[in-house]
């Protein structure tokens, strides 16, 4: 389990935007009227706990703005916010955008699994970064340690969830930093990035479409593990699949 | 913790005394205690009977404004302190989805960062 001192790291207030940078901002998202993140089971008057204050900005046809105001994660890649800069692009070519995912703390939210029931599990997972949509992210006894200034808090353990990502400017990152991921956690961060956007496998449909209507001339078990069986499938004409079963 | 929680439990009340006192229902007063109805939800008179109930004025009863980004009344570090106060340990939790789905952990979910991108070839060299 990784603990404070090997994730975070300080930044001050003039230190180049990055990747893993913390801040305090408020993000956007356009919704049909009255839907509310992460479902409307959970609060049907939208008052989400990972999704604190929210505001609204009617737009035509019953659609609307929501603003949440809540701690979130730069995900964008430090190479991506250097690029502009390093390739000499002129300030009005600047991309201000900053990809961010939102900070879930423990003390703000009951975890609900897909069945409707409480996790007491979930954030053991967390902590290992087993789940592919969340970055661990460990408690801090005094933030103050970190960020010079501020009163001494402690800072719970949370998770950015990278199933609410956003973008924000780089100014609103700027004025509202709080720390920064130190750069081996940033490595974990960019694996479940991939993991998040991947992790469904790539996506063959091409060859799933093709062998429809096709006569299955060969099935051979390659390997069980706990509930899962993987099975290659060989189809009249040579082409071949895998696919993976579950036996539960 | 909201300041009316902290004023029942500074005087040991419980929301029932207080409910009694102020003629209202123990589940609006605890409601309200543990943050659950925001004090701006409710009517100023509600809000007065608790007050009255209490000896306090209505003022002592109220939430601060909470901190927003970019707040220029207040410093940076202020903003920020406020602002974990806030958000990052609210009164009450509320339910929300997991991110764990399953709990049979995946073939790479036990990998380090160098394992898991050990094969991948360099796709960004010409980028700048």
């Amino acid at each position: 389990m990784p603990v404070g001192a090997e994730v975070y790291r300080p930044v001050d207030e003039p230190d180049e935007l990055s990747s893993g940078d913390i801040a305090f901002l408020s993000l956007a998202r356009t919704r049909l009227v009255g839907e509310a993140p992460p479902g409307e089971s959970f609060d049907p008057i939208g008052r989400i706990a990972g999704f604190p204050r929210p505001g609204l900005l009617l737009l035509p046809h019953d659609r609307e703005v929501a603003v949440d105001t809540m701690f979130a994660l730069v995900i964008t890649h430090a190479c991506e916010i250097d690029r502009q800069k390093n390739l000499d692009a002129t300030v009005d070519h600047f991309d201000c955008r900053l990809a961010v995912a939102p900070i879930v703390p423990e003390p703000a939210v009951t975890l609900i699994g897909p069945d409707g029931v409480d996790q007491t599990v979930s954030w053991a997972a967390i902590e290992a970064n087993a789940p592919v949509a969340s970055l661990f992210l460990p408690s801090i006894p005094d933030v103050s340690i970190l960020a010079p200034g501020l009163d001494s808090l402690p800072w719970p353990r949370a998770f950015a969830d990278l199933r609410g990502l956003a973008t924000v400017s780089r100014g609103m990152v700027r004025a509202d930093r709080l720390c920064g991921l130190a750069p081996a956690y940033v490595g974990m961060l960019q694996r479940q990035l991939a993991r998040f956007f991947t992790w469904r496998d790539l996506a063959r449909h091409d060859l799933v479409a093709a062998m429809v209507g096709r006569r299955i001339v060969d099935a051979i078990p390659l390997n069980a593990k706990g509930d899962r069986l993987r099975v290659a499938l060989t189809a009249d004409d040579g082409s071949s699949v895998t696919v993976e079963l579950r036996t539960a | 913790m909201t300041r009316l929680a902290r004023i029942l439990d500074d005087r040991n009340l419980s929301y029932t005394a207080v409910a009694e006192r102020a003629n209202l229902q123990p589940r609006t007063v605890r409601q309200l205690a543990s943050g659950e109805t925001p004090m701006d939800n409710v009517a100023v008179g509600t809000i007065r009977r608790i007050a009255s109930a209490l000896s306090l004025p209505v003022a002592a009863l109220l939430e601060p404004e909470p901190a927003y980004p970019g707040d220029a009344s207040l410093s940076r570090a202020a903003r920020l302190s406020a602002a974990i106060r806030e958000v990052m340990w609210p009164a009450t939790p509320t339910p929300y989805a997991s991110p764990l789905e399953s709990t049979t952990p995946d073939d790479v979910a036990s990998l380090s960062a160098d394992e898991f991108f050990a094969d991948m070839p360099a796709n960004d060299a010409r980028r700048g």
